[in-house]
């Protein structure tokens, strides 16, 4: 399987040995050996994947890396991490995903109405399997932030990057008669999280 | 004196009495001592051109676009420099390479550094020429050589890359090539397939090939400024 690291806390380093990755489009900045970059659609999952990008907008532009080498990721300057999977899933918003290493599989799931009033399209990415996902959080480096039972979360839906583990997220808006003539605060809806996993968010609103 | 990285996107020059440094024109944040800044028009012949100083080689530098202002700081002093939030990357020469970096990546160098705006042309010949009109980085560069230091500026940090016998070639996205040191040939690769044409390619169909020894610097970004 691919081996990913980072160099500085921007660029990330895959080293290839004969097998491949999956990348966003143009996300290569710089590669040795013998590699090769293919357009890989949706990553995988055909004319069905093809169609199911078309009619929900959710644009993940994949391409495959394949060969030996290093091959060196980056971009617009955001902060990388490197998130493990086994046998296990989660939820990323499409624009944050920069790369995906061994049996990982992307779906685009519908994610109820939340996206609908924030602007990020009513779908959001799912990956699941087993291997490396790299993540890209702007403003800075990504925050990771637990979720108890007890202590359920609310974030911003312009700083959501992913979330893991067993979780139920729920729309929560605040809008007010204040919001609607203009005198709103800027808040006015929200994700919360409740149940047990991680939520992570950067600290720049897109 | 070598200029000095305050913090990675700052950098400090200590002025001497008849030394002067070369910097980027609006690039000084703040200064303490006796300090001047005068306008400076950069490097006059340069190997490519050998016959445009002067109005000539002003004109060339518009045309070109390599023609971003620079100042020159004398006097006694400490100078700090930064510019539009970007990273900054100090590399020091030891008067045996040349570095080679376009014009707008260049915030600071030491003022006895021997500068030139070269053609591309008379690096590498007509390919040299079609490799910058195609990535957009211009027909001409400018190089550096003699020993000091230069601050080169990118966008979320530079990474730099060794080109030599164990890695004997590099191959860097046009948009994210900063600067290199060393004795590099630089080609353009297109691997512009039927894919590219329908909009179905990878994006990355334009490369710069690098051979030889020596570094180059990548950075963090595709964005040009």
């Amino acid at each position: 399987m691919a081996q990913l690291t980072t160099n500085g806390h921007r660029v990330l380093v895959a080293n290839l040995t004969g097998d491949s990755l999956r990348a966003i489009s143009g996300s290569m900045v710089a590669y040795e050996g013998d590699v090769a970059f293919k357009n890989a659609g949706m990553g995988g999952g055909g004319l069905r994947a093809a169609l199911k990008q078309k009619v929900t907008g959710e644009s993940l532009s994949l391409m495959e890396v394949s060969g030996k080498g290093i091959v060196y990721f980056a971009v617009d300057a955001q902060d990388i991490t490197i998130v493990e999977l086994a046998n296990d899933s989660m939820h990323v918003e499409a624009s944050q995903l920069l790369a995906l290493t061994g049996q990982i599989k992307t779906e685009v799931k519908f994610s109820g109405l939340r996206g609908a009033s924030s602007g990020q399209g009513l779908f959001t990415t799912i990956v699941s399997g087993t291997g490396s996902v790299a993540l890209l959080s702007a403003g800075g480096p990504l925050i990771a932030l637990a979720v108890d039972p007890q202590y359920p979360l609310v974030v911003d839906p312009d700083a959501f990057v992913a979330h893991r583990g067993s979780l139920n997220q729920s729309f929560v808006t605040d809008v007010t008669w204040r919001s609607a003539i203009g005198g709103g605060s800027g808040e006015a809806f929200s994700l919360r999280f409740d149940g047990q996993g991680v939520v992570y968010i950067q600290p720049e609103e897109r | 004196m070598p200029l000095e990285l305050v913090n990675s996107k700052v950098v400090k020059s200590t002025l001497a009495p008849g030394q002067n440094v070369l910097a980027r024109k609006g690039a000084m944040l703040y200064y303490t001592g006796d300090v001047h800044f005068i306008p400076h028009s950069m490097g006059g012949a340069a190997s490519g051109m050998p016959s445009m100083g002067g109005v000539a080689g002003m004109a060339g530098r518009m045309m070109s676009g390599e023609h971003v202002a620079m100042m020159a700081a004398e006097g006694q002093g400490e100078v700090f420099y930064g510019h539009a939030g970007l990273y900054v990357e100090v590399i020091h020469l030891d008067g045996s390479s040349m570095l080679t970096v376009e014009a707008d990546r260049l915030l600071v160098h030491d003022g006895y550094l021997q500068s030139s705006i070269v053609a591309l042309t008379s690096q590498g010949g007509v390919r040299g020429a079609v490799r910058g009109a195609m990535t957009g980085q211009g027909l001409f560069t400018t190089q550096l050589t003699g020993q000091g230091s230069v601050a080169v500026l990118s966008h979320g940090g530079a990474i730099p890359l060794q080109v030599g016998p164990q890695h004997p070639q590099v191959v860097v996205d046009p948009q994210a090539y900063v600067c290199h040191i060393g004795n590099i040939s630089v080609d353009i690769s297109a691997n512009v397939g039927w894919r590219d044409a329908v909009g179905r390619g990878s994006g990355e169909a334009i490369q710069l090939k690098m051979t030889g020894t020596g570094t180059v610097w990548v950075q963090a970004s595709e964005q040009k400024f």
